[in-house]
């Protein structure tokens, strides 16, 4: 072949080596970006939502119950009031949450919506009404229906947001084979070209493509920086922020579930069943027996020591409670159950809260830090690889130009 | 979902706690020790928000306060009981002397709940009801009876009454709430019964406390009543706009609050007095901590200083309470900052 066929060929090689590698790269990096937004405005926003449900449902229950606990006496007026602004705060938190799943999860949602109905009009009964039938009714109604629902929505949402990273992982799996073999690939033949000039035109060294080739070894060296750095920080987000989110809101959802129980304890005349379903809470948030919805994880490991030293705090005045309903002495546990002095249920309950909702603050914090962080690293990696192509296109041409140029 | 959305979901989830105190809240400057008060029943809600809020922040705390009532937490108070008391009006001079006494030197008035006092009611159709002074002592007075009255429609065109009889109910106790409700009847010449803390007038529908008035205005068709608006609010009863025709007609919200407050009178004591014929809702209940400027405890100091920032009042939004105006807060504040 004549020489100048082959500094073509060359040439035409190197062009089209270096745009399968860039615009491959540039689709790539699109859509990790794509796959990262998903997760972190879509996937994970679902899951919070859908966990904020199953807390909001919760506690939905447990201000009802304190709206009966308070009931017509004048000394917990305050907390009747209390309790009936925190009943309809967490309806309409309900409300919205349930509106924000409809788009993903119409069936379940409607048939949340329709228990609600139910549980509403009953809770409406139960304050008009003496006896405690209605409320009995209307609390069966919240963990036989609309918990189990409002879960089987957090399990759908978890399992969205471990499909979600599974895509991007493949995503990345795919850049880093390309960046090794197509970009490999075209170093090679840009060194393989470098010798070959060298050799036929007695010259030490192309600049030009010399350039090219630095350009490419730069582009794959920080391509697979940046996507080392955003898998990095997203992984660690949904290890360190979303998973432990997700875990603690559950647990989170079931102590205000136990609380409710010290309450309904008394509501109910000293029914066995909540007294043991107490017993049952607590031993799933020590983490000393499976919970129903995952693991044995309590909340000394999701929440910390602090936050778990106060929900014990928490179980001696339910204990102390108990005993003082068991007793006979009603209105004494009832102003156990609403006093706000340390050693009270409501103080003590919302001191362990406090320390649960610092620990998911933080968690939200990161998250949002790991998220912004794997955006802004991804950011200009459509754009670049195209400008690299250019470049080296145009570097590629420079530099046989004048190779060509002697055989005119 | 965009990320602004991501952010709102977040701050949902936040939203959602049973009002814990999230970490990026003004942090409350804390002081070891225990801390009690007494007195006004209208503002226990929100003392007891700030209580649970100041003990989450400073484990080395206690705080207590006992809602028996202004007359019964002043008197304590000049007893010696307590580092403050909570009083729905300013002290009389006789009072005041005997407070000062107990402080062996002046006690200071600190304004920091306010709560408007909502005219709730339960009629057919009426969705916004404009009442005036005048019309509202003719209501209460029992010189109005039924709904389509023509004074009442006067100042509500537009909106078809029912012929509904009028139930006014009022409370059978005494309390601070009848005593701004009255005082503000006072102003119109309609209402010839004084003012007071127990109801003047014969007759009627009468519950003791206000949420017995809200659930009997709930229940019954024609009702109408004066509650602190957060009772109103958590039964999701209407409240009626007052005001004149000339100058419009105010619902009892954080606004119109406010600026009938920025509107008011306040002395270089913190005493405040409510101008009816100026811009915003008229009807406001003030109440106020007495303290010892001198001899406060330091943890005393630290409660009040935390119940008149920026936090504390933001936590007396949450209990259904308004919080105080910019100006009128920072005066408060450096009062307690004073304070020794």
């Amino acid at each position: 072949m004549e020489t100048p066929a082959r500094l073509r060929l060359w040439t035409g090689l190197v062009i089209a080596l270096a745009a399968t590698l860039m615009v491959s790269l540039a689709l790539v990096m699109s859509q990790v970006r794509e796959q990262v937004r998903v997760i972190g405005e879509e996937a994970a926003p679902r899951g919070v939502v859908a966990a904020d449900l199953y807390f909001a449902l919760s506690d939905l229950d447990a201000q009802a119950t304190r709206v009966l606990l308070a009931g017509d006496a004048d000394e917990n007026a305050g907390s009747r009031i209390d309790a009936l602004g925190r009943y309809r705060e967490r309806g309409r938190q309900v409300d919205a949450d349930l509106r924000d799943l409809t788009a993903t999860d119409s069936g379940v949602v409607v048939e949340l919506m329709d228990g609600l109905a139910v549980y509403r009009q009953l809770v409406g009964q139960a304050q008009i009404a003496s006896d405690r039938g209605y409320y009995t009714q209307a609390t069966n109604v919240l963990h036989q229906r609309l918990l189990p629902a409002a879960e089987r929505l957090l399990d759908q949402s978890e399992e969205d947001l471990d499909r979600a990273y599974e895509a991007k992982q493949q995503t990345e799996s795919t850049a880093a084979a390309l960046l090794v073999l197509v970009g490999g690939a075209l170093v090679v033949l840009l060194l393989a070209q470098q010798v070959w000039l060298a050799r036929r035109f007695r010259r030490l060294l192309n600049p030009a493509l010399l350039a090219a080739t630095g350009i490419v070894m730069l582009l794959i060296g920080a391509a697979t920086v940046v996507l080392d750095a955003q898998q990095d920080r997203m992984a660690a987000a949904r290890v360190e922020a979303v998973a432990p989110y997700l875990k603690l809101s559950r647990l989170r959802a079931v102590s205000y579930d136990a609380a409710a129980d010290t309450s309904r304890y008394v509501v109910s005349g000293n029914l066995a069943y909540y007294r043991d379903d107490f017993v049952a809470k607590s031993a799933c948030l020590a983490g000393e027996a499976v919970c129903d919805f995952s693991s044995a994880t309590g909340l000394a490991s999701l929440a910390g020591p602090e936050a778990f030293a106060r929900w014990q705090a928490y179980e001696r005045g339910h204990a102390r409670i108990v005993a003082l309903a068991d007793q006979g002495r009603t209105a004494e546990a009832i102003g156990a159950l609403t006093g706000i002095k340390r050693g009270d249920a409501t103080f003590d309950f919302a001191y362990y809260d406090a320390a649960v909702a610092a620990v998911t603050w933080r968690q939200e914090r990161d998250f949002d830090a790991a998220l912004r962080s794997a955006q802004t690293t991804l950011t200009g990696w459509v754009v670049l690889p195209l400008t690299g192509l250019a470049l080296v296109v145009a570097l590629a041409l420079s530099g046989v130009r004048r190779r060509l140029a002697e055989y005119r | 979902m965009n990320k602004l959305a991501l952010l709102g979901v977040l701050g949902l989830a936040l939203a959602g706690c049973s009002s814990p105190p999230t970490p990026d809240v003004e942090r409350i400057a804390c002081a070891a020790g225990s801390v009690s008060g007494q007195g006004s029943s209208a503002q226990t809600n929100v003392v007891h928000a700030w209580i649970m809020d100041y003990q989450i922040s400073c484990a080395d705390s206690a705080i207590s306060y006992e809602s028996v009532g202004s007359g019964a937490g002043v008197q304590a108070f000049a007893g010696g009981a307590g580092d403050f008391a909570g009083t729905d009006a300013f002290l009389s001079a006789g009072d005041q002397k005997k407070v000062d006494a107990r402080c062996d030197g002046p006690a200071v008035h600190l304004p920091l709940v306010v709560s408007p006092v909502a005219l709730a009611y339960n009629v057919a159709g009426a969705e916004i009801l404009n009442l005036s002074p005048a019309v509202a002592a003719k209501i209460f007075s029992g010189a109005i009876t039924v709904w389509n009255d023509p004074t009442i429609v006067a100042d509500n065109k537009g909106v078809a009454l029912p012929a509904t009889r009028i139930r006014p109910i009022h409370r059978s106790d005494n309390s601070g709430t009848t005593a701004n409700f009255t005082k503000f009847l006072s102003t119109s010449p309609e209402w010839s019964f004084g003012s007071g803390s127990t109801w003047p007038v014969k007759g009627g529908a009468e519950e003791r406390g206000s949420h017995r008035v809200a659930a009997a205005i709930a229940r019954t068709d024609g009702a109408i009543g004066y509650i602190e608006a957060s009772f109103a609010r958590a039964a999701d009863l209407p409240a009626a706009w007052l005001g004149d025709p000339s100058r419009g007609f105010s619902g009892p919200s954080d606004y119109a609050t406010g600026r009938a407050l920025e509107n008011a009178s306040i002395d270089e004591d913190l005493r405040i007095a409510m101008n009816p014929s100026a811009e915003g809702y008229p009807l406001v209940a003030v109440t106020y901590e007495v303290v010892c400027a001198t001899g406060t405890s330091a943890a005393a100091r630290s409660f009040l200083a935390y119940a008149a920032g920026t936090s504390g009042q933001q936590t007396a939004v949450s209990a259904g309470y308004v919080p105080l105006p910019e100006a009128l807060r920072a005066r408060v504040a450096q009062v307690v900052a004073g304070l020794r």
